[in-house]
């Protein structure tokens, strides 16, 4: 048995502060934690989003490339392409300033307890930036590394800012960090029995998280092996070049994406085991059928 | 003994299908699936594109020599991870057909916005490869084996013939000789002469150029046998990703701060 001990004199002892209560989402129809306009609302608007953002460049392309994307020396040039590179900067800038700001600044009120229903909301809503975060790299690591291929290797290339890199490198590469990081910073403020910070920091995003800063960072390796490239005699454009192959093995470090899902659905059916443990404890003990032979007893 | 153990095992199977869940629905399922099948394809179709992309781009570079070669390894990598994770987590022996399908719709959206419609290729000329057959056969041999070593062995043979016998039939006509300008050549071959590629081997270089070609007709037998040892190699590889990066992670944790 363990002994109370008394505080020590001249120590006044601490007010006794009252249990939070728990904190309950309000039940509004359609809007529930794993409906569609509930928890998993931005799992459908957030990668649209993305889907959008990259169809909406293509179109600007299809205008803009053969009149004026070709010659990086002209005024046109400047003015529709490589200000399109300080724009996307500043737009990414700002919406992670903006994004993880609010996430970090409105975690300071959230309640301290909350409900079952709250935590399955909230790991709706990660998996559904989860789910951003997987369309982004298929952006950037599918639909315009295919472009890439398409236009370097029947153009010329005369600058490090082509048009097929733009949006690539300096929209959806930094995106990604943005959105990975966003993650991260959501799941420890948000689920703290998975990310919280006594928990430490978590292999599964240090692996996501370094996939996208060092994809961003090969930028810097692949633009100069280009510039080597370009200086020999060949001139050729190789998918298959070694200055390429960084982004594959970086690329790889964002298979920790599955071990957000393995943790997330761990904690989902630890949830669900204690829901079936409360009601089973709340289940009245079943009364014997009237009709029914009763066995044994005296 | 043992038939009561199967009976036990069966029932807590059972248990566990009709178990009803308050918030786990299919909802869950649908956000994985297809939220998963876009970083699947991605991976996949990034490694293929940037250790083998060329030799898959264009119908001239669709050799013997090399296409068969390097191609098998540089795309059985990520079918192998998402075999061990789809086997690891639901005993599904789906890994290689399911990243072949994510794959099938990243190069093909790749070849129609971006080789057909941004830079007016032919389609017929830079058609995309396909993996389905390869992916569907290779997870038959986990099915039938249960053992990522012996897919590893025979997975790797099957995927390399799949991936060969699938696309021979689409590659076949555009090898059939045609004379142009007084030599023969393949449809291919014209094909890469009549679409300028400014920045690609020159069309007068032969493409296929090794002394391998002193092996006329076995080429291609000893490059598809040579790919296969390149496979079991890749499919190792993808072994490294699905176990290390993607399932040992879950639940680990760097340090606390």
């Amino acid at each position: 048995m363990t002994e109370q001990l008394a505080p020590p004199a001249g120590q006044q002892r601490a007010p006794e502060r009252a249990t939070p209560a728990v904190y309950d989402p309000p039940d509004i129809p359609g809007k529930g934690p794993t409906d569609w306009m509930g928890g998993w609302k931005w799992g459908i608007f957030a990668p649209l989003i993305l889907l959008g953002l990259a169809i909406a460049i293509r179109v600007y392309q299809a205008f803009a490339v053969f009149p004026w994307g070709l010659d990086s020396s002209t005024t046109q040039f400047f003015w529709m392409w490589r200000m399109l590179v300080v724009a996307f900067l500043l737009g990414v800038g700002i919406f992670t300033v903006v994004w993880w700001r609010w996430i970090l600044q409105s975690a300071k009120s959230l309640p301290q307890r909350f409900s079952r229903r709250e935590e399955v909301r909230r790991i709706a809503v990660f998996w559904s930036l989860v789910g951003a975060t997987s369309v982004n790299l298929y952006i950037e690591a599918s639909f315009w590394p295919n472009q890439d291929g398409a236009f370097h290797q029947t153009l010329v290339r005369d600058t490090a800012f082509t048009v097929s890199h733009i949006p690539m490198f300096y929209l959806f590469f930094p995106l990604g960090v943005t959105l990975a990081v966003g993650t991260y910073l959501y799941g420890r403020t948000r689920l703290p029995a998975i990310y919280g910070p006594d928990k430490g920091f978590p292999w599964s995003f240090f692996l996501l998280i370094s996939a996208t800063v060092t994809e961003v960072a090969q930028v810097a390796m692949n633009e100069w092996g280009h510039s080597v490239n370009l200086g020999n005699a060949g001139a050729e454009e190789f998918f298959a070049v070694w200055f390429h192959w960084p982004f594959v093995l970086y690329g790889w470090l964002a298979s920790g994406i599955f071990a957000l899902w393995g943790e997330t659905i761990l904690r989902l059916y630890t949830i669900e085991d204690e829901e079936a443990a409360d009601a089973r404890d709340t289940v009245p003990a079943a009364a014997p059928s009237t009709t029914a032979p009763v066995r044994g007893g005296s | 003994m043992a038939t009561a153990t199967i009976d036990l095992e069966a029932l807590r199977i059972r248990e566990l299908a009709e178990r009803r869940y308050k918030f786990i629905d299919r909802k869950w399922d649908l956000m994985f699936w297809v939220t998963a099948g876009f970083v699947v394809g991605a991976a996949a179709n990034i490694t293929h594109l940037l250790f083998a992309g060329d030799w898959d781009f264009w119908t001239d570079w669709k050799d013997r020599q090399w296409w068969m070669t390097i191609t098998p390894f540089a795309t059985i990598i990520i079918p192998s991870a998402l075999q061990y994770i789809q086997w690891r987590a639901w005993r599904f022996p789906t890994g290689a057909t399911y990243t072949a399908v994510c794959l099938f719709f990243c190069t093909w959206i790749g070849r129609l916005l971006q080789w057909k419609y941004f830079i007016n290729m032919p389609i017929n000329f830079v058609w995309s490869a396909t993996w389905i057959p390869a992916g569907i056969l290779t997870d038959y041999v986990l099915l039938k084996s249960r053992s990522f070593i012996l897919t590893s062995l025979i997975g790797s043979a099957v995927w390399t013939m799949g991936f060969w016998m699938s696309n021979y039939i689409m590659q076949l006509p555009y090898l059939q000789p045609t004379r142009f300008m007084g030599h023969t050549l393949t449809v291919a071959d014209v094909q890469g002469i009549g679409y300028i590629r400014a920045q690609t081997p020159e069309y007068l270089r032969v493409i296929e150029h090794g002394s391998l070609r002193t092996f006329l007709q076995e080429t291609q037998y000893v490059s598809l046998a040579f790919g296969t040892t390149l496979c079991v190699f890749g499919y190792w590889v993808g072994q490294f990703l699905g176990r290390r990066l993607a399932v040992w992670p879950i639940l680990k944790y760097l340090k606390q701060y």
